[in-house]
C-alpha cells in the first residue's frame, strides 16, 4: 500500500509541479503578447494596410490564453491536492478549450508570417506611399510609417532604391523621375533633415544615399513577433499536453 | 592659278576634326542613378578638346536612328535643334553648352566629373529655352556626341556613343503576391498540435466513458493492512 501510495504522491507532486510551470508560462505568454501588441517597432500600420494583421489577432488571443492558463493552473493544483473528481473534470475540460484557442493562435501566427513576403510590402509601398488625393487614412499611415522607417534605419525601398526605378508608383505620379529618382528620405540627411548632397543623392553616388533595402528592418521584428507567439505557444502546449495526460490518468485513479 | 588654289583651301577651311573620343556612361564610381527612366550620366570630355580653347562645346543628343543623318552645321538654339521639339519634330537636339574652362585637364583624382543628361525639369516645356537639358521623353535608345563650335562653325566632333537605352518601369500590379509557400515550421506546428489535440480529445472521451462504469474503479477508501498483501486487488 505504501508503494502505491507513494506512486500516487509522486504523481500528485508531478502534477502540482506541472501546473506551477503552466501558470508561470501563462504569465510569461501574457507579458510577451502584451509587448507585441504595444507595437514597439511601429510596423502596425504596414501590416494593417496589407489587410493581414492576423499576427496581432494571434497576440491578442495569446494575452487571454496566458491569463486563462494561470487561472486554470491554480484550479488544477487545488484539484490535485484535494483529489476531487469534479474539480479535475472541470479543469480538464476548460484546459482543452484553452488548448484549442492557443492552438489557433499559434497556427495563425505561423501561417500569416509566411504570407508577409517582400513582394507584398513592395506592392503596398508602390501603391500607397505618398499617394496624392484621394488618399485614405491607411495610405497616410503607410506614408508616415515608411518615412520613419527609412529615416531611422537608413534604408530605401523594400529591396533598394531601384524599386522606385523598376516600377511605376503613386510616388512617381507626383514626383518626376529626373528630380526624384527615389524619395528624399533615401538620401543621407544632415541634422536639419536636408540631404547632405542633393546632386550626389540624385546621381546615386555611394555615401550620399542609402543603398540597402528596408525589408530586413521590417521582417526582423515581424519574425520575432510571429515566431515568439507561435513557438512559445507550441512549447507551452506540449508541456500542457503532458500535464493533461497525467491529470486524466490521475483522475481515473482517484477513489470514487 | 588663284582659282584652283582657292578651291583647294575652301574644303580645308570647312573640315571638321574628328577627335578620337567616344562619349560613354560613367563607369567609375559606380552610380545607382547611372540610367533612370528619363536621365543618364556621361563622363565629362576632359583632355579631349585641348586645342579648342575658343570653342563652345555642345552635347548633341539624338535618337539612335537619327544619329547618322545629323547635320553638323545645324546651329544650337534653333527650332531644328530645340529640346522642346524632341523627338517628334526634332530628331536631335543640342544642349549642355560649355567651354574648355569647364573641363580642365587633367581631372583631379577623387573628383566626380559627370554630366547628367536630363536633369533640368524647369525648362522642359519652355520654348524660349531651346537648349534646355530636359528629361528624356522615352527609353530611347539614344546616341550622343560632343561638338565644338567656334562662332557658328563646327570645328571638332567626337565619335557617336554606343546606343544608350534607359530604364523602363513596370506596373506594380505585375508583382505577384499570391505564390507564398508554407514554411516547414508552420507545417510542423500545425500537424503536431493537431495530433496532440486529437489525443487529448480521445483521452477525454475515454475518461467520460470510464466514468460511466464506476464498478470497475471503485476502490474502498479505507486502507487496511490486508491490502499490503494483495497489491493486485487495487486497480
Amino acid at each position: 500500500m505504501a508503494k502505491s501510495d507513494d506512486c500516487v504522491h509522486i504523481l500528485q507532486g508531478l502534477l502540482v509541479f506541472g501546473n506551477v510551470v503552466i501558470g508561470m508560462c501563462g504569465i510569461a505568454l501574457t507579458a510577451e503578447c502584451i509587448y507585441f501588441v504595444s507595437n514597439p517597432h511601429g510596423l502596425y500600420p504596414l501590416l494593417k494596410a496589407t489587410e493581414n494583421n492576423d499576427i496581432y489577432a494571434a497576440a491578442w488571443i495569446g494575452i487571454f490564453v496566458g491569463l486563462a492558463l494561470f487561472a486554470l493552473s491554480i484550479l488544477g493544483i487545488i484539484g490535485v491536492i484535494k483529489a476531487s473528481r469534479t474539480l479535475l473534470l472541470v479543469y480538464i475540460v476548460l484546459m482543452l478549450i484553452t488548448f484549442a484557442f492557443e492552438m489557433a493562435s499559434c497556427i495563425t501566427a505561423a501561417t500569416h508570417r509566411d504570407s508577409l513576403t517582400p513582394s507584398l510590402f513592395l506592392k503596398q509601398m508602390l501603391e500607397k506611399y505618398k499617394k496624392s488625393e484621394p488618399a485614405s487614412n491607411s495610405d497616410k499611415e503607410v506614408t508616415k510609417t515608411w518615412d520613419e522607417l527609412m529615416l531611422q534605419n537608413h534604408c530605401c525601398g523594400v529591396l533598394g532604391p531601384s524599386d522606385w526605378q523598376e516600377y511605376t508608383s503613386a510616388f512617381r505620379l507626383t514626383h518626376s523621375d529626373a528630380d526624384y529618382p527615389w524619395p528624399r528620405k533615401c538620401c543621407v540627411l544632415d541634422a536639419q533633415g536636408l540631404p547632405v548632397n542633393l546632386d550626389g543623392c540624385k546621381l546615386g553616388v555611394p555615401g550620399y544615399y542609402n543603398s540597402n533595402g528596408c525589408y530586413d528592418a521590417i521582417s526582423g521584428p515581424v519574425n520575432t513577433h510571429a515566431w515568439g507567439v507561435a513557438w512559445f505557444g507550441f512549447a507551452i502546449l506540449c508541456w500542457t499536453f503532458c500535464v493533461l495526460l497525467g491529470t486524466m490518468f490521475y483522475w481515473s485513479r482517484i477513489e470514487y | 592659278t588663284m582659282l584652283p588654289l582657292l578651291l583647294l583651301l575652301l574644303p580645308a577651311a570647312h573640315a571638321i576634326v574628328k577627335v578620337q573620343y567616344r562619349p560613354a556612361l560613367t563607369q567609375s564610381p559606380p552610380l545607382e542613378g547611372l540610367t533612370t527612366a528619363s536621365t543618364f550620366v556621361l563622363d565629362q570630355p576632359r583632355c579631349v578638346f585641348e586645342q579648342y580653347g575658343n570653342a563652345d562645346i555642345w552635347l548633341v543628343v539624338a535618337l539612335d536612328k537619327a544619329a547618322s543623318t545629323f547635320n553638323n552645321t545645324a546651329g544650337p538654339g534653333t527650332p531644328e535643334t530645340a529640346f522642346q521639339g524632341f523627338p517628334d519634330t526634332v530628331p536631335a537636339y543640342m544642349t549642355l553648352n560649355a567651354t574648355l574652362a569647364n573641363y580642365p585637364c587633367p581631372k583631379p583624382a577623387g573628383d566626380i566629373t559627370v554630366l547628367r543628361v536630363g536633369s533640368e525639369t524647369s525648362c522642359a516645356q519652355e520654348e524660349a529655352r531651346p537648349t534646355c537639358n530636359g528629361p528624356l521623353p522615352g527609353p530611347g535608345p539614344y546616341r550622343v556626341k560632343f561638338l565644338a563650335l567656334e562662332g557658328s562653325e563646327p570645328v571638332a566632333e567626337t565619335d557617336w556613343s554606343v546606343p544608350i537605352t534607359l530604364r523602363e518601369a513596370k506596373s506594380p500590379s505585375s508583382i505577384s503576391t499570391t505564390d507564398r509557400g508554407h514554411s516547414a515550421g508552420m507545417i510542423a506546428i500545425t500537424t503536431i498540435l493537431s495530433i496532440l489535440f486529437a489525443i487529448l480529445l480521445a483521452g477525454l472521451v475515454a475518461m467520460l466513458v470510464f466514468w460511466g462504469k464506476p464498478e470497475s474503479v471503485t476502490v474502498r477508501r479505507y486502507n487496511t493492512h490486508h491490502v499490503y498483501d494483495q497489491p493486485a486487488a487495487r486497480l
